[in-house]
């Protein structure tokens, strides 16, 4: 089925009653939000044990690791309830186009992620106090990198499965791996030349990336090429979950 | 033009052909019957007309958009109630159909204006701040048929709307039912309920392993087996060799007890009639009641869907 404009209001629309309807079922509850604060806390504690740097300087990467966990954490487990209690049908059969459907389960990942990220951004300015336009790259970039992440934990979702433990279990095979290979934190400059051409296709590198540039102003890729990566790998994400969705529940 | 035009429909899953080669026509503000037993491609074919499922082959049209090319405005026309009461439990009756309205594009005010008058018909009113997980399933069921309607749907889609549920959710629903189609709404109907489809249906569609077996009025399709009139009798106290003895008068096909009755099926029944007051006379058993039936919609539905083979060899695996 070709797409046609006169249905992108229509779309948009559909999209965020989908995303409103997720955010009160699935994320505004109070234990997904400790979970969701929790998690970093926790993430920094296992990094920073031990470690010589100081513990300020963990700030970017564990802002990234919490857009990417708390992003993609949700959809797969409220799509595949939703398939068991019939519910996702309701979206199917509803008039609107795949791509609403796939939109508006990203953008209530991405408005969670967003809320608990900036729950961390602004000790981190804080601590880190940086310039306005910083601050403005650092917003951008948390944002993109939200829905980026958001969209990559829909594709997973789009697995046909009414059980929750396999979609997990398939996210977090791809999701843990990204937080050693992405330059988190380890500085992608002393990783081994394969660990570097690895990071290239890792959209948390470019999520890790923008941050430390924001905050502390080293970056190896440049600010433009992680917003521009950010944003391809949001579009890529996009397209393969239309494309999933289409294949294996249609 | 037609509400639905199914045109050599085939949908296959890897080696089973769920519905095979399925076509069909249902005119507008028609209610139509679709019957079948369980797996005979029934919510198939539903999943395919409201664009869920792709046809392996064949074409469907919904007042005349093709529903695969042009699914968004054919399903604009529709409204869906599954078999499965797909609401959202977390959240209450009127979040569940303002969610359903936005979906479908309704605009808030008369979301809000539907949703109340559609509540209030389906007498959910007093209980639409409640979360629906606290709901029974009679409520629950009137709760899906009403989100399938707040888009004023010109057509609807009733996957066995009524299975299982009380006598006061069964009532509000046929009523509903009966008002669409005073208001030209096409309905289409799925149930197991064979008497419903028979009091309720324009036309029903018989289909069995995915092959349609016969499309008709109920009445014409009762018409088409009329070897399977009876004649039913209720005693007081049934005789011993009394059913042995009854299978043995004159053109009579078959003999079953039903409860505290026994029915004999016959295609004569006025020849039949006679003969059996005869015996019941001379054997001086006191009938409480007699009536004779002609064929159901049921005899058709088994007839035609090959339950009868499979009852038969049922039991005789049983005698054995």
């Amino acid at each position: 089925m070709s797409y046609s404009p006169e249905y992108l209001a229509s779309d948009v629309k559909g999209a965020w009653a989908i995303a409103k309807k997720d955010l009160e079922i699935y994320y505004v509850k109070p234990n997904i939000y400790i979970s969701g604060i929790l998690f970093p806390l926790f993430m920094l504690l296992a990094f920073a044990v031990g470690r010589a740097a100081p513990l300020v300087s963990l700030v970017p990467g564990l802002i990234a690791i919490t857009a990417l966990f708390s992003a993609s954490s949700i959809e797969p487990v409220s799509v595949p309830i939703e398939r068991r209690t019939r519910t996702f049908d309701r979206l199917l059969s509803a008039p609107v186009s795949m791509f609403s459907i796939v939109l508006g389960e990203s953008i209530s990942g991405f408005m969670f992620s967003g809320s608990i990220c900036f729950l961390l951004f602004i000790p981190g300015v804080i601590l880190y106090q940086p310039a306005l336009i910083s601050i403005a790259i650092l917003v951008l970039g948390i944002i993109l990198s939200c829905f980026a992440f958001a969209s990559f934990g829909t594709v997973f979702a789009a697995y046909p499965t009414e059980n929750v433990g396999e979609v997990m279990s398939l996210l977090n095979l791809i999701r843990l791996p990204l937080i050693f290979i992405s330059g988190v934190f380890i500085p992608l400059e002393s990783m081994p030349l394969w660990g570097q051409t690895v990071a290239i296709i890792s959209p948390l590198t470019y999520a890790s990336d923008i941050l430390r540039f924001g905050f502390e102003g080293t970056t190896h890729f440049g600010p433009w090429t992680d917003l521009l990566m950010l944003v391809v790998f949001a579009i890529i994400f996009q397209v393969l979950g239309n494309f999933l969705y289409r294949k294996f529940n249609i | 033009m037609q509400a639905i035009v199914v045109d050599h429909l085939t949908r296959r899953f890897e080696n089973i052909v769920a519905v095979n080669d399925v076509s069909f026509q249902v005119g507008v503000g028609e209610i139509f019957g679709y019957l079948g037993p369980n797996g005979a491609g029934k919510t198939t074919t539903i999943r395919i007309l409201t664009g869920i499922t792709l046809p392996t082959s064949g074409n469907a049209y919904i007042f005349d958009y093709d529903i695969q090319k042009e699914s968004i405005r054919a399903r604009r026309c529709m409204g869906i109630v599954p078999e499965t009461s797909n609401i959202y439990d977390d959240l209450s009756a009127w979040k569940n159909m303002m969610f359903s309205g936005e979906l479908y594009g309704v605009r808030l005010p008369d979301r809000m204006e539907r949703a109340k008058e559609l509540l209030a018909t389906f007498d959910l009113m007093e209980r639409k701040d409640d979360r629906v997980r606290v709901y029974s399933k009679g409520m629950k069921r009137r709760l899906t048929i009403a989100m399938g309607l707040i888009n004023n749907p010109k057509l609807l889609f009733l996957d066995e709307p009524t299975s299982g549920l009380d006598v006061q959710s069964n009532l509000i629903i046929r009523q509903v039912i009966r008002d669409l189609h005073e208001r030209g709404v096409t309905v289409f109907l799925t149930t197991h309920n064979i008497e419903e489809a028979n009091v309720m249906c324009e036309r029903v569609a018989i289909i069995n392993r995915g092959v349609i077996a016969a499309i008709d009025a109920p009445e014409k399709l009762k018409a088409t087996i009329q070897s399977v009139q009876s004649i039913e009798i209720g005693f007081d106290h049934p005789e011993p060799g009394m059913m042995e003895a009854l299978q043995k008068i004159a053109l009579v096909n078959e003999v079953r007890k039903e409860g505290d009755k026994v029915r004999l099926f016959t295609s004569h029944p006025s020849d039949v009639l006679p003969l059996v007051i005869d015996y019941l006379q001379t054997h001086h058993i006191r009938p409480l009641s007699v009536n004779t039936h002609g064929p159901s919609l049921e005899d058709v539905f088994i007839r035609l869907t090959g339950l009868e083979e499979t009852s038969r060899a049922s039991s005789e695996r049983g005698g054995s």
